[in-house]
């Protein structure tokens, strides 16, 4: 018997900070295995398949980081929006607006246009169209204070209608008039991302700079100072003379650019072509728990981003052994559970103390009572 | 149960926090069909009393007993059932549910009736008997703040409790709600039942009350019946007949204050509901010169400090700094024109509680030389900068990268007098510096402000110990629902007349407004007519 004793802890060492969301994996994994095993399956066996499908070997590894690439972006807009405890839930939205842009831009130049300008053009406009989508939001929230949680996620419905519109419902400047499923235009050659290897290509580069970029941004300029003292105590950075409302508007139009670019690299890189179907699978939202796992630090998401694109590009081979794929919304549910609740254990150090000697009240660490 | 029986007995009643004495061997007795009020600064020990009544907190050593018999609350449930309530200044209601809802709230099955509807008849019976109107039915959020505290005794009245705690219960009144709450009060010690009454105010306290009790750091510091008192010498049990001319000494500046560094001009500021907090303050602060402003918190300090330091907008009026009107600009004007500001809220507002102490130390230098440079961080010169204060203030406790929120309250004071000192300034304004401090880390801020004045900067230090302003400051004035009630040079300090202005009491005529309404014109007229040894006293007998 005894009882759990939680004392704060003032600094996290790397042990604890790599090592706590590692065990928090294995204890998801663990879980998960019990739950597999529940069901009728060798859970062995099925991590087994889903390591050899996404890790192991160079294939499945340029799959998975094909994958993993918009995760980053868009796990990135809502990490640098959550550093100022703002919460721009409308990546979904602000992707299918960097598609749409950037689709316009490499239909509308000259298909020889070079592949540089192309490129640069399609990422400039869609970074600025899913900026301005998202001011839609960040300005009533600066001046009216108007919730942005309700006011991105209802954006991203309004976003989505736009593009099926454009696509399925309408003979618009993106649809492929030759098509008769509907479909968008195919971009040219000089509008298509530079294939890296197999499925991985040029926007991956993309990704890794806006992560390396943005975590020098918030630690070495002032800028980022500013970011991180609003995100930690908004009234100290108005004491200090910050201005915190012009700073939620440009955290809010940045989130949405990086959201964007995640859509342009899928227009340009994946799907090279306006095609809502491919767009829409929940890049955007699935960004939102990159970023909680990661703590909202931008070099955390690249391997987050990975890990969970890992799980998800295995769920077609599980089919094969007789596994649902909704095996992998459970594992990741699992996980994002799991490492937000380690979260505890990176702030407070938990020890086992003899009943006796932890009597005072006046103790500075809040007990638990209970068996151990 | 004889209506005079004595209700509640308190012997030598101790509660300690971390060490400090928050109330020691206190000794209370509260009689039916009594209102008593229980009076003391900030800090006195009022509401640790008042907490252990009502179950919140056990005590250390002592006894309560009620009707002879010795009783040990475990929670305000046991106490509730002994027949103790408390009604805080700050309610406990659910804004959503039903005043009937919100009074059965927390009773068990046997303890209610059953239907929604036969509380609504039993809360309109005791609403009708105690004079206590309120609609059964309305929910909490469609209610006057007078309304709801009228709910709160409801729910204590159905609870059957016979001792009544209100804290604080004006502060939040309009003065036709005070007089109803008051007449609630007397019918409830017509029946029997005891009242105790905290307060801050002197004029409602000699006005109602029957007996008083003064707690003074955590002492008993009498009890005496109202009708035998005066309000002087209420004042002097709560802070202390002290010996003026010891303290004048204290700190003495010898030469005569300079220039005029922080200028108020008739300025009035709105508080957090849109309210007049702050009306009509004129005060000037000179080079060498410590300038202490005294007031029962609550009274119109923190929204002037907020005021004067930009980060709260002027209703009227001119803020000058070093000779440099500021009255529209934010907290960057005032901080650029020379304010240093060590706020009353150290973590929150003084510093960013979850970052470490380096980006703290850089809050409002980060975009300069030598910490940045066009527009990229210097961590190391920040570092540098860091280390330099931590030695030169001798702030403990902290490790590179720990979040400032795990440091002591000492410590954390002297980060931010350091990093506010480190500035360019020439007025430095610190609002309660030494609250929860211990002696030392108090003494040592205290020594930090005094040695600004000696450095020919100005000083405007706000604080609720009195002792404390009298002993730092060479000017005192006496803050009061949001005006500057009295100005003492160091000389004319009278301690007996500031305890009386804190109070109230030589305004009897607002008595009992909570928030200053009158017209604006007299407003500056009061500090600028008031003379130290003029007519308020005459006043006070009067009254």
């Amino acid at each position: 018997m005894g009882r759990l004793r939680v004392t704060p802890r003032g600094f996290a060492g790397p042990v604890v900070r790599f090592g706590v969301p590692f065990a928090a994996l294995v204890v998801a994994l663990l879980i998960g295995a019990a739950l597999l095993a529940v069901s009728g399956s060798d859970p062995i066996e099925a991590y087994r398949t889903m390591f050899d499908a996404s890790l192991n070997g160079w294939t499945p590894l340029t799959r998975t980081l094909a994958l993993a690439t918009p995760l980053i972006l868009t796990g990135l807009a809502a990490a640098i929006a959550f550093q100022m405890r703002v919460y721009n839930i409308g990546g979904e939205g602000q992707l299918y607006l960097g598609a749409i842009a950037a689709s316009w831009v490499g239909l509308m130049l000259p298909p020889d246009t070079p592949m540089v300008v192309m490129l640069s053009s399609m990422v400039a406009f869609g970074a600025l169209a899913g900026a301005a989508w998202a001011l839609l939001a960040a300005i009533p929230k600066a001046l009216f204070n108007a919730d942005e949680i309700i006011t991105t996620l209802m954006l991203n419905f309004v976003a989505l209608s736009l593009m099926n519109y454009l696509i399925f419902g309408s003979q618009s400047f993106w649809r492929d008039p030759q098509r008769t499923v509907p479909g968008g235009k195919r971009l040219p050659e000089s509008a298509i991302m530079p294939e890296l290897s197999g499925r991985l290509h040029f926007g991956f580069v993309i990704a890794i700079v806006c992560a390396v970029g943005l975590w020098w941004v918030l630690r070495r300029t002032t800028w980022g100072f500013q970011i991180r003292t609003i995100g930690d105590s908004p009234s100290s950075a108005r004491y200090a003379g910050m201005s915190v409302r012009m700073k939620t508007i440009t955290v809010l139009a940045i989130s949405g650019a990086l959201a964007a670019i995640a859509g342009v690299s899928e227009v340009s890189g994946v799907s090279k072509g306006l095609e809502p179907n491919s767009l829409a699978t929940d890049i955007g939202f699935t960004g939102i728990i990159v970023a909680v796992v990661a703590r909202s630090n931008p070099l955390g998401v690249v391997p987050v981003a990975a890990f969970l694109a890992a799980i998800a590009t295995s769920g077609s081979r599980l089919q094969g052994i007789g596994i649902e794929v909704e095996v992998v919304f459970l594992l990741q549910g699992l996980i994002f559970l799991t490492v937000t609740a380690g979260e505890f254990f990176v702030m407070n150090k938990v020890e086992v103390v003899a009943a006796e000697a932890t009597d005072a009240s006046n103790e500075s660490g809040t007990e638990l009572a209970g068996a151990t | 149960m004889t209506e005079s029986s004595t209700h509640l007995e308190v012997r030598s009643l101790t509660k300690s926090f971390y060490g400090v004495r928050a109330i020691d061997s206190v000794d209370f007795d509260l009689r039916g069909g009594e209102i008593h009020g229980l009076l003391g600064e900030n800090g006195a020990g009022k509401s640790t009393l008042c907490s252990v009544l009502s179950g919140l907190y056990r005590p250390d050593t002592g006894t309560v007993s009620i009707d002879g018999e010795t009783v040990d609350f475990r929670s305000p449930l046991d106490a509730a059932q002994a027949g103790v309530g408390m009604v805080y200044q700050h309610f406990r209601l659910v804004d959503s549910f039903t005043v009937a809802e919100n009074i059965v709230l927390g009773l068990s099955r046997d303890q209610r009736p059953r239907s929604m509807r036969d509380v609504e008849a039993m809360v309109g019976d005791l609403a009708e008997e105690y004079g206590l109107h309120v609609d059964p039915t309305a929910p909490i959020w469609q209610l006057s703040v007078g309304e709801q505290q009228r709910v709160e005794i409801l729910k204590q009245l159905f609870r059957k409790a016979r001792i009544l705690i209100l804290d604080e219960p004006t502060a939040v009144l309009a003065p036709q709600e005070t007089d109803r709450l008051f007449e609630a009060v007397s019918t409830m010690v017509d029946k029997g039942q005891a009242v105790v009454l905290v307060s801050h105010k002197m004029a409602e306290t000699m006005a109602y009350t029957d007996r008083i009790t003064v707690l003074r750091h955590g002492l008993n510091a009498g009890s005496v019946s109202t009708a035998d008192t005066t309000p002087a010498e209420v004042a002097r049990m709560m802070f202390g007949d002290s010996d003026a001319a010891e303290r004048k000494q204290a700190g003495a500046a010898n030469r005569p204050a300079g220039d005029s560094v922080l200028e108020l001009n008739d300025v009035s500021v709105r508080g957090d509901k849109g309210l007049t907090a702050v009306d009509g303050v004129a005060l000037t602060v000179r080079r060498g010169e410590v300038v202490g402003v005294a007031g029962v918190a609550g009274n119109g300090q923190r929204e002037l400090q907020e005021a004067i330091a930009g980060l709260r907008p002027l209703a009227q009026g001119r803020v000058v700094v070093s000779g440099v009107d500021c009255s529209s600009g934010g907290a960057s004007a005032r901080m650029a024109a020379g304010l240093a500001y060590v706020p009353e809220d150290r973590l929150g507002v003084g510093l960013a509680p979850g970052l470490p102490l380096e980006h703290n130390v850089a809050l409002k230098s980060f975009d300069r030389a030598p910490h940045a440079k066009r527009g990229l961080l210097s961590w190391s010169a920040i570092e540098a900068t860091a280390r330099r204060l931590v030695d030169a203030f001798d702030v403990r406790g902290n490790r590179r990268g720990m979040r400032v929120s795990l440091m002591s309250g000492g410590n954390l004071q002297k980060a931010i007098l350091a990093r506010e000192l480190d500035e360019v300034h020439d007025v430095l304004l610190a609002a309660a510096p030494t609250r929860g401090l211990d002696m030392a880390a108090a003494e040592a801020v205290r020594a930090h402000i005094v040695d600004e004045r000696d450095h020919d900067r100005g000083v405007l230090v706000f604080s609720e110990d009195l002792d404390e302003v009298i002993r730092m400051s060479d000017v005192v004035v006496v803050m009061f629902k949001g005006r500057i009630v009295g100005r003492f040079p160091r000389d004319e300090i009278d301690v007996d007349r500031i305890g009386l202005l804190m109070t109230g009491s030589t305004e009897p005529k607002h008595a009992t407004t909570t928030v200053a309404e009158s017209d604006d014109d007299d407003a500056t007229n009061d500090t600028l007519d008031l003379t130290p040894n003029g007519e308020p006293n005459d006043q006070v007998r009067a009254s």
